[in-house]
Formats: C-alpha cells, structure tokens, sequence
C-alpha cells in the first residue's frame, strides 16, 4: 500500500479550489474554513481538534468584531469626528472598553479553557493501565512505535506510521532518545514534546476512521522538516485486526528467488550490516538502532514521511540518504551495486 | 485602630504594593502545586488539601489587596478630587500617586482571581 | 508657581558662559570622536549600530522566505536555512530590539527630563562598545559557517551536544552574554537617570511618559536578564566541562533551561513592546493637540504590564507536560496581562476622541502599528488558552502571531519615532509624501505576508522547517507571504532611503516642529551642553504651559548655566518632588571605557575558542582597566565642598550612601545579580522535585565547612559594617585594620566554602547534583573575589587619601555590595549545607 497523501507527492483528496486560490486566502479568512487536508487542524478528524477548531472559530469571529470596534474607534476619533469629546467622556472609553469589558469577557474565556483542558484530557489515573497505551520514542530524525498491552509489554513493534482505532481513547507514552521532538497529530489533537529523560503522555481520541499524517514540531535538528509519520485511523475491529498480526511469523512473502532458503535481498540485507541497526521480525536481522522495518512494504513511505514507498524512492535512499534527508543517521550505500540495492528495495518492498 | 492602620508614607515603593502581593500569591500557587505534582503524597496531604490552602490563601491575598487599596484610595483623598492631578504641587503629587496605586490595586484584584480560578476548576495533576 | 530666575546677564558675560560650556561639553574631533561619552554621540551610535544588525538580520529573513517561497527548493541547504533564522530570531531581538530602545532612551531622555546628561556617561559609552563588539562577533560568525543554528532558544540538548551544534552554540551563549552586560548597564543608568536627574519641579506626576515606560522596562530588565546569565552560565559550563546541568542520563533536566530561558524570554516581549508604545505616547499627544487622558491610566498600565509579564513564561511550555494546574496559572496571568495592554490602547484612543488629531506621517505609522498590533494581541488572547496552544504551539501561526505583535507592536511604532524625531537630530523633516508611500508598503506588505501564516500554520505547518512537501496544500499560503515579504522589505527600504538621502535642499524646519509640549523639543542640536541652563519645571507639557522657557533658558537664567569649574556637571534631584540637592560631576570623553569593553570582548570572543591564555590577559586587563576608571573618575573630591549653581543657591558636590547616584548604581546592579543568584538556587530546588532522591546517593559537602564559611562571611560582613561606623568617626588607623580583618575572613570564608564539596570528593561531571553544589560555591567565590577587590580597593583609596570619613562614597557602596554578598553566602552555604539533611 502506498499513500502518496502522505508524503504529499499528489493531490490531497479533499481540498477545494477556493483554499487554493491566492484571492480567496486574501479577502476571506471564512473561506479557508473548508481547508482540508490530512494534517490541519481545521479538519478535525479527533476530539481534541474538533472542539479545538470550534474554540478557533468562535474566537475569530469573536476578534474580528473586537478588531473592527478598535479600529474603527481609531479612525473615527482621528478622522471622521465633529468635535473633541470631554475629557470626562474620554476617560470612560478607557474604562469600559480597556478595562470593563476585557475583564468579563477574559474571565468567561479563561474559565471555559481551563474547564475543557480536563475535559479534553481527563484524569486517567496512575501510569494509564486502564487505556490502550502506544509508546513512541522519538528519535533523530524517525518514530519508534511500540504497542503495549495492560502490562506495558511491546505487542508489536513499527516505524513511522501510528494505527489508532477510532472512538477510543489512546494514551501516547511519549520519549526522546536524542533530543526534543514533538509529536502532532494536528487533525486529531494537539502536541505533546518527546523530552530526553522524561515520559510524557497525551490522551487522543480519532472521531473518524482515515488517513492522516503527523510531524515533529519542535525543531530538532538539521532534518526537522523531515520527520513526518502517518497514521491510520481505523474502525475499532480493523484496528484489532491488524494489531493481532503478526508478520514475520509467518514466512516472508518473497519476490525475488530464494537463496539458500532465504530471499536474495535478505541475503545482501544481511550481508551488508543492515541487519546490525534494522530489525525484521522472522529474520535474523534485529538491529535496534534505526526503524523495525517489518511489514515495511505496508508503510506509505519512506525516510519518515519524506517520499513515498516506491521501490524506487527506497533504492535512492539506501544509496544516497544524506540527499535525500540531510543530517539523517544512516550511512550511504553508493558503493553497492545498483542491481543488489534494487533487491534489496524489492525485497523491503515485499515484506507486508 | 489608627495604630493598626499606617501612617501616610511618602515613597514611589507604596506603588508596587498590590502587584507585589498578585507576584506572591502567584509563585506561592505554582509553586505549591509543581511540588505536588512532582511528589504526590508530600507530607500525607493529597491534591485538594493544598488547593483548599491555597483558596485561603487567595482570600488573604484578596484581602490585603483590598487594604492596599484603601490606603492607596486615602492618598487618594477618597476621589474628592478627579485626574488629571498635574498641577506642580506636593498635594497633585500625592493625589496622583494614590490613584495610580488604587488603579494598581484593582488589577492586582483582578489578576489574583484569575490565577484563582485554575483551583476551582481542576483537581487532579493532570497532564 | 513662581520662580527666582536667575540676573539678567549681558551680552558678553553670556558669550564668556556660553564659550566655557561649549568648552567643556565640546565633542571630541578626529579619531578622537570616538572617545566621546556624551548622550548625544552615544545614542545615536547606539541606534545606527542597532539598524544595521536589523538589516542584516532582515535579508536572513528575505532569504528565509526565498527558500519557502516554493516547495521542495534547495535555494539553500538544510544547514543554512537553519543558521539562518537562528541568527535571524537572535539578532531581530538581541541585537536589534532591546539595543534600539537603550539607544533612543540614551539619545532623547536626558532632553525629555530638562538634565544635561545622564549620571553615568561613561557607563553608556561601555555599554555601547559592549554591545557593538559583542554584536559583529555574532553576526559575523553566519560569514564562517560558524551561526549557531539551534533556533534563538537553544534549546538543549541540541544545542549542548558539540556535535550538532558546534562553536556556534559558544558564539550565541558568550557573544549575548557579553550583550547581556551592556543591557544591565543600560538599566542601571536609566533607572538611576529617570529618578534622580530630572528637571527641577519635575515631580512624579509629571515625568514625561516616556519616562515612566522606561523606568517600568529598566526595572523589568534588572529581573530578566540575569535568569538569562544564569543559564548561559550553567550551559556554558555543560558544554566546556561536561557538567550535566541539561544531560538526563547524569541527573540532570533539559526544561531547566527552558525555564530560566523563559523566565527571561517573555518579560523580554514586554521590556521590547514597551519602550515602542511610550513613543506612541509621546506622538499622540502632540499630534492630538492636548495633554494625555488617562495619564495615571497608562502608569497603571506599564507598571502592570511590568509585573504581569513575568507571570507568562510558562505559556512557551504549554506542551512539555507540565501539570495541567501549572499551565492553567500561567494561562491565567497570559490572559490577566492583556487588561493593561487594552487600557494603553483605550488611553491613545481616548487622547485622540478628546484633542483635534492631525493625522501626520508619525500618526499613520502609528495608527497602523495600532491595527497590526491588535491582531496580534487578539491572536495571543487566544495562544494563551491552553487547549488552543496545543494545536498552535511551534506553528507557523505561532511565527504570525509573534510577528504581527513586534512588528505591530515594535517596528512601526519605531518607524513612527523615527518620523517623529528625525527633525530633532537633524533639524529637517522627512518626506511626508515618501513616507506615506513607504508606510502603505509596509503595511500591505506585512500583512500579505504574515497573515496567511495563521492559517498555514492551522493547516499543519510546523515552524523552522527548511522546506516542506507541494502537497500539503501550503504553496500558495507560503508563495503570497514570501511576495508580501519583499513588499514589506520595499517599503522599509524606502523609509531607510528618505532618512540617507541628502536632504540640502530640504528647508530646516523649525526647532519644535510639530508643537509638541514636552522638553525635548527644547534641544539645540548644534550643541552639545544639553541645555543652556538647567529648567525649572511646572507642567506635564512645558512647552504648551511655560511660554518663556525657551528664552529663560537660552538666556542661562536658570540653573548651571556657567562652567567656571571646568567639569561637566548637571543637577540631581529627589525622586518624588524633584527638589535640587546636588551637583553632579560627569565624566567626560574617555578611552577608557572603550578599552575596557574590547579588553571584556576578549575575554569572551577568546572563551569561545577556549584559548585560556588569551582569556586570562584580557580578564587582567578588564580589571585594570575598570580600575583606573573607577580610581580617576568616581568618587573624586571636590576643590569646595558647595557648588553656586546659579539662581542663588549652591548644592554639594560630593554626597555618600543613598543620596548618592553611585550607591543606587550598585543597589541596582545588585538587585539583579541577586536575581541571578536566585535562579541558581532555583535550578537547585528544581532537581530536588524531579528526582526522588536528587543526590542519587552521592556525598554532599557535610555541614561543617559550608557552616563554617557562612560564619565566615557573617563575622567579614560584621567588620565591614564596623569599619564603616568607624570610619564615619575619622579613625583612619582603625577603619584600615577592620578593613584587612575583612579581608582575611573573606578569604577564610572562601577557602572553607571550597573545603565542602572538595573534601568530599565531589565530582561535577559525574553527576547534577555535586555540579549544582560546585555551581552555587563557584557563584559566590567569584563574589568574594570581587569583594577582596573592593576591600584591597578602599585600602587603597584610605592610603591614598581618598578615602575620609567626610568622603566615603567607595566604603558605604562596598558595605552595599556586602549586604548582598552575604546574602549570596548564606543563601548558598544554607542551602548546600542544611537542605540535604532537612528534606
């Protein structure tokens, strides 16, 4: 499966003209309400963001109409009035305008903000045994994802793409192995900083089954821009589906002939090291220092959300990663032959 | 009670009176709090025990605003006179500063209910 | 109100009065100019230097936009990119914002408050060559590969690992620091000039308000700055010797430095926003034709505001994982804080709603500064929800939302201000036709460049990413914002363009040329003397209200109005009524401060390369080059113990402890080494709550030795207090022997605070917890050294007969220092000797 929506290599599936139009983005801010996408917070696609999206749209208009008095205040009392008012009369304005009414309206917004914070996040209560709990390790520049069960042992290991099922809420047990990253999901919820020595958690909750993608937001080092990952919303039996596989257990699908009762580009896999920092679960490969590349080839992409999971895109990769991500760890392979870089991509890209 | 009351004081420092207090009663909430939160079970109290304290605390901090107020608001010679106050007199002087510090004290009012109004709201260490 | 003026002289005794001023407030010629310290020479240095560093950092902004403008560009690499907007947040705030307000407030204030000059001219000049050193070496560095490149808030450990970040991490933390000092320097002579140096009769009630803005700021400064020093030290020490302050493997917790950081970082908005909006409040006014309404509103409001601001910094850390309580306080104050900002606004409209506005260039850069800023108010009402923040945090409508508020908030009314007082140093008008060009560029090109961020931002777009796919559907957003940037660029360019031009056949407008009512407007740009004679003053708007003043004074009928003595002098007054009460001398144009900030700079510049030696000889030579500034030009003894200043009344010209703008000089420096001092032993409380035994097991310095050297410190405070009382009874003989004894036990004290942790094998790179002991005992060593210096120092000055009982300025400000070193002493040794057992 390869959804370029991710790496964003074609047309999003749902974005209207008028978000697209230059125009449109000038004269009406309202116009950009249908924007979509699967990373914008203003598609709400989970809880968090729904009520989120609607706390931003109340406030905008609220604020548009603030802006208009104050501006219109200043032109009118530079511009278009008559006669100066009494200083009497003067000193009222800023009375009511910079202090009475700020005052009420300040203390409604902060009182209904911090009532949705738990509302939004609610108390869950020592170290969240009683939510389905993914832990994510963020590292430079990629996502480790580790599925637990009520006892906090790994069920299933994966790279770069969250499987979340929709109407439950799921606790994200957040770390960093290197430095700060943040983890976003924006259709869904807020951010969460992955901070070095500390576990952070953040409760999401998907309304809608989908496809989305999510990103470091916090700048983390010269590849920043590249460390997206994707995640599946997906109906709570699908969900427990795919988590209930196991691949790897079951023998490797292969596309390429079989060697010494391996695959060949797991044979070259192995005999160039990759198996010392990638692990494939069935394979002797159990590198834990980059991504778990099993069931890579149903990961929609490559490099951490950077291109899209083509065959193709993963034999650049292997060959010239620095290009393709500046600053990411994995060292080149330009020195292989292209034949054997090619099988391995076909055998990575087989793996489901 | 006119021993209990201060004495007018002539001083720039009286203006800071009533922000210092919101500055006080601020640090004292968080930090109260970011050491729960980090040792739960602190000397056997649980969460709403300190919330409780620091309600109590606000109404003090509250109440002392108000105080400052009212001295602010007797330099202020009880408004029996309005701004501008910029005449070059010791008596404008006076009367300016007891209204800059009365104007103070109502936002330090105001800003200490607001930092109030997390205690009511939450119970938990939520994050 | 009726004032004695002073006789009416005749022409030639003017003339004679007139040639010894100008004598001795001349400005030095040839090279020899750069030696100046005058006001005048130094604020306008000081604002030059400060848009050059904002140029240079706006065409990093230009590139940032090119790169941005489509997706998928490689206009510049991955590295760059993010030297690039590192160096251009750091440089728009470090270099350009803070410095540009120290440079108009040292420029125009000693004219706004009717003083010759302000009481520490060669403090500004060191501050001044501090900040210009200490800039070019930041900047230059993006010239070598060498910019940091971990964002503007270094967040570690990116920023501390060696590897990823480089010397450039060493640049940004030694190179600010060096800044930093020019910063404090700058709040000490601005809160010392604000309350002691304004006119006669100026009293509180009618301090400009510019004035009032800047005393709120310097005040906001002295408690800023120093977290900032703080953690600059504690990074600076993880990255030279490996102490683990920001390492989690060793004990140690990146957030700590995102809180000093932030303790620092938001009041920082505030001490930028400030400074802009007094200068609307001057402009208005003027341009409304009437006095203020609201004046005690606005001091509500910049006092407020000072305070508030510190109650915010939290709102950066909305989505590390605090508790939801902790957020909620901060979102609180965030939210408590834009009642004062809303009143400021109100007064400008309520000013304007009462006078007759003319709606001039100055007004429409104002106006329109207005309209941006409030969006950004508006924006940050609502990134100070907390909920809201955890989608916006670190997005492109975060990049927005600080945009529209400093450059809304910042820039235009700086561009305003640059309307406003360009005829006040060059005695000709800028184009209005130009300007209201430029301002129409600016405006539309600013907004067409940073409002589609909101949105970008809200659709997903993540701040600093050097590029980003095509899909996501931000091209467009980010294409217009990149076209709009160039517009905005345009229109400034303009402005910059009108100020350079020649201007010979511009008429020269008159010397108030918008009929404002406050002093300033007095100024005599061909002199350097500040004033003719020194005013008296009785109304918020002199100009408006004391027809003749412009005369009286030109006439040398008020006070100072001669130089006989051959010293630059100006008069100070009492902080509430500003009543006259002394003379006081000033130095004059000097190398010295000048050697002393290249000799710090090396000191620095040197750090950064970790080249010891070279460190040492300058830190020598910063000591004695401060010295002999401090041994020739302060605390002299003057040839008569009174002054005639004129109007029939003398003042001294010598006074000690707190009627003397030295001892507040060191009160003040001290309040905010104190808070530097007070976010370490923050930083020390911090990891005792987020571990459960922040030791981990390791020895502490014991009790004894850090007991021991409190006591101490104790007993040398003791003997600096005595020695003061005696010497207040001119016993020479015994004032010097408590002097040595203080000395001593400073010493002792010293030795005994080492003892702690090294006795006990204390070893700072192992773990937090013995780096944080060493940490505090190497903070208070470095304290004690400066007080041996400035025990040897008065010894030395009692020798030299400098030091009387009549004539002990140097004594009671030492004894000042003292409070707070003991403060300081007690506080760590308490600290690190009880707390461990005590918990």
């Amino acid at each position: 499966m390869c959804d370029d929506r991710l790496t964003g290599r074609s047309r999003p599936t749902r974005s209207p003209v008028n978000c697209r139009l230059p125009l449109a983005v000038l004269l009406s801010g309202l116009g950009l309400s249908s924007c979509t996408g699967v990373q914008s917070a203003l598609d709400p696609a989970g809880s968090e963001a729904e009520a989120v999206a609607t706390l931003f749209w109340a406030m905008v208009a609220g604020g548009g109409v603030i802006w208009l008095i104050v501006v219109g205040a200043v032109i009118y009392a530079s511009r278009l009035k008559k006669k100066p008012m009494s200083e009497s009369g003067a000193s009222r304005v800023i009375f009511f305008g910079g202090v009475a009414f700020p005052v009420v309206v300040l203390a409604f917004l902060l009182a209904y903000a911090v009532w949705l914070m738990p509302a939004m996040r609610p108390w869950f209560g020592g170290e969240g045994e009683g939510l389905r709990r993914i832990e994510v390790t963020a590292e430079q520049y990629w996502w480790r994802v580790r599925y637990l069960d009520s006892t906090g042992a790994v069920v299933r290991e994966t790279a770069n793409e969250v499987h979340m099922p929709v109407g439950e809420r799921v606790l994200f047990l957040l770390k960093a192995k290197d430095v700060i990253h943040s983890f976003w999901i924006p259709s869904i919820g807020g951010k969460m900083d992955a901070i070095p020595g500390r576990t952070n958690a953040l409760q999401l909750e998907a309304t809608r089954p989908g496809t989305y993608r999510g990103v470091c937001a916090e700048f983390c080092g010269t590849a920043h821009a590249l460390m997206a990952f994707s995640v599946q919303a997906l109906e709570p039996e699908a969900f427990e589906d795919w988590l209930a596989a196991r691949p790897g257990e079951v023998p490797v699908a292969s596309v390429e002939p079989v060697a010494s009762g391996q695959p060949r580009g797991l044979n070259l896999f192995l005999r160039h090291g990759c198996g010392s920092c990638h692990a494939i679960s069935g394979t002797p490969a159990d590198g834990a220092l980059g991504p778990d590349l099993t069931a890579f080839g149903s990961r929609p992409t490559v490099a951490a959300g950077t291109l899209p999971n083509t065959p193709e895109n993963l034999a650049r990769f292997i060959q010239y990663p620095d290009a393709i991500k500046p600053g990411v760890r994995m060292p080149g392979f330009a020195m292989l032959p292209a034949a054997d870089v090619s099988a391995i991509a076909l055998y990575l890209k087989g793996l489901e | 009670m006119k021993s209990v009351i201060p004495r007018e004081v002539e001083t720039l420092w009286t203006l800071f009176t009533a922000p210092t207090v919101w500055a006080l009663h601020f640090i004292v909430c968080y930090v109260v709090m970011a050491i729960y939160c980090a040792k739960p079970g602190i000397y056997g109290l649980g969460f709403n025990d300190f919330r409780w304290g620091l309600v109590v605390f606000t109404l003090l901090a509250l109440g002392f605003i108000v105080f400052a107020g009212y001295l602010a608001w007797r330099q202020w010679g009880f408004g029996s006179d309005d701004p501008p106050h910029d005449a070059a007199t010791g008596q404008d002087r006076r009367l300016f500063q007891g209204f800059a510090t009365l104007l103070l004290s109502g936002l330090s009012f105001v800003a200490v209910i607001y930092t109030a109004i997390p205690l009511i709201i939450l119970a938990e260490c939520q994050t | 109100m009726t004032v004695e003026l002073g006789p009416l002289l005749t022409e030639e005794e003017r003339a004679a009065q007139e040639k010894r001023l100008r004598d001795i407030w001349r400005t030095p010629s040839g090279w020899r100019y750069w030696t100046s310290v005058n006001n005048s020479q130094i604020g306008l240095w000081y604002g030059c230097t400060a848009f050059v560093f904002m140029l240079f950092a706006g065409l990093l902004a230009l590139l940032i936009r090119l790169q941005l403008a489509v997706p998928d560009n490689d206009l510049v690499s991955a590295e760059f990119f993010n030297q690039a907007f590192t160096l251009h947040g750091t440089v728009m705030m470090f270099l350009f914002a803070v410095p540009i307000f120290e440079a108009v407030a040292i420029f125009i204030l000693p004219s706004m408050l009717g003083s010759r000059e302000l009481p520490f001219p060669r403090l500004s000049a060191f501050g001044y060559w501090s900040f210009a050193i200490g800039g070019v070496f930041v900047c230059g560095s993006i010239f070598f590969n060498a910019a940091p490149n971990s964002g503007w808030f270094m967040y570690p450990p990116l920023a501390t690992d060696k590897e990823q970040s480089g010397i450039g991490a060493d640049i940004w933390l030694l190179g600010l620091s060096f800044i930093e000092v020019a910063s404090i320097a700058a709040a000490v002579e601005l809160i010392v000039g604000i309350m002691k140096c304004r006119a006669p009769g100026m009293r509180v009630n009618m301090m400009p308000l510019f004035a009032w803005y800047l005393l709120v700021v310097a005040g906001m400064i002295l408690f800023a700055f120093p977290p900032l020093i703080a953690g600059d030290l504690l990074f600076e020490m993880q990255r030279m010797f490996d102490w683990p302050f920001f390492d989690s493997a060793r004990g140690g917790d990146p957030l700590l430095w995102q809180h000093l950081f932030w303790i620092f970082g938001h009041p920082e908005v505030y001490i930028i926003f400030l400074p802009a909006i007094a200068l609307m409040a001057m402009i208005v006014p003027t341009f409304s034709q009437r006095p203020i309404v609201g004046y005690s509103w606005i001091v509500l409001a910049a006092v407020g505001t000072g305070f508030l601001s510190f109650g915010l910094w939290v709102h950066h850390m909305f989505t590390t994982g605090l508790p939801q309580i902790s957020l909620a306080f901060f979102s609180a104050a965030s939210e408590a804080v834009v009642i004062p900002t809303g009143v400021q606004i109100f007064v400008f409209i309520a000013t304007m709603l009462a006078g007759r506005v003319i709606f001039s260039t100055p007004m429409l850069f104002g106006a329109g500064g207005l309209a941006i800023f409030i969006i950004g108010g508006l924006t940050g009402v609502m990134v100070a929800l907390v909920p809201f923040d955890w989608q916006a945090h670190d997005t492109y409508f975060i990049v927005a939302h600080l945009h529209y508020v400093l450059i809304g908030g910042m820039l235009f009314p700086v561009t305003a201000g640059i309307y406003y007082f360009y005829p006040f140093f060059s005695g000709k008008k800028l184009s209005d036709r130009l300007g209201k060009i430029a301002f129409w560029l600016m405006f539309i090109g600013f907004n067409v460049a940073f409002f589609p961020m909101h949105f970008a931002g809200l659709r997903g777009m993540p701040r600093r990413v050097y590029t980003y796919p095509e899909e996501m559907g931000w091209d467009w957003f980010n294409l217009i914002s990149t076209i709009g940037a160039f517009v905005f660029a345009a229109g400034f360019a303009l402005v910059l363009l009108d100020v350079l031009r020649p201007k010979r056949n511009v008429p020269a407008s008159p010397v108030n040329p918008w009929n404002a009512g406050t002093m300033e407007w007095l100024n005599e740009k061909d002199e350097n003397w500040g004033y003719r004679s020194i005013p008296v003053v009785h109304s918020r708007y002199p100009l408006w209200d004391q027809p003749d003043l412009r005369q009286q004074i030109a006439e040398g009928r008020f006070y100072l109005p001669d130089a006989e003595t051959g010293h630059r002098e100006t008069l100070v007054t009492s902080v509430l009524d500003g009543k006259p009460l002394q003379v006081l001398r000033v130095g004059g144009s000097s190398k010295v401060t000048m050697v002393a900030a290249f000799m710090l700079g090396g000191v620095f510049i040197s750090l950064t390369y970790e080249w010891w030696w070279i460190t040492i000889l300058c830190a020598i030579g910063t000591l004695i080059s401060i010295l002999y500034w401090l041994w020739t030009g302060t605390a002299q003894i003057p040839e008569t113990e009174n002054r005639n200043a004129g109007m029939g009344q003398s003042f001294p010209l010598y006074v000690s402890g707190p009627a003397s703008v030295g001892w507040w000089a060191m009160f003040i420096t001290m309040v905010g080494d104190g808070t530097a001092f007070a976010s370490l032993i923050f930083g020390y409380f911090f990891y005792w709550t987020i571990h459960d035994d922040f030791t981990a097991g390791a020895a502490g310095p014991g009790m004894m030795w850090p007991l021991a050297a409190a006591a101490l410190f104790i007993a040398a405070w003791l003997a600096m207090m005595a020695a003061r009382s005696v010497n207040d009874r001119d016993r020479t003989a015994t004032t010097r022997l408590l002097l040595v004894l203080a000395l001593a036990l400073t010493l002792c004290g010293t030795a005994a605070g080492f003892m702690g942790p090294y006795t006990h094998d204390m070893e700072p790179t192992r773990h937090v917890y013995p780096a944080v002991v060493w940490v505090l005992v190497i903070w208070t060593s470095a304290h004690s050294a400066v007080a041996i210096i400035m025990q040897a120092y008065c010894l030395a000055r009692s020798f030299a007969g400098r030091l009387t009982g009549t004539y002990d300025q140097d004594l009671r400000n030492v004894v000042l220092y003292w409070h707070f070193m003991l403060a300081t002493a007690v506080g760590t040794f308490a600290t690190i000797g009880l707390f461990p057992s005590l918990r």
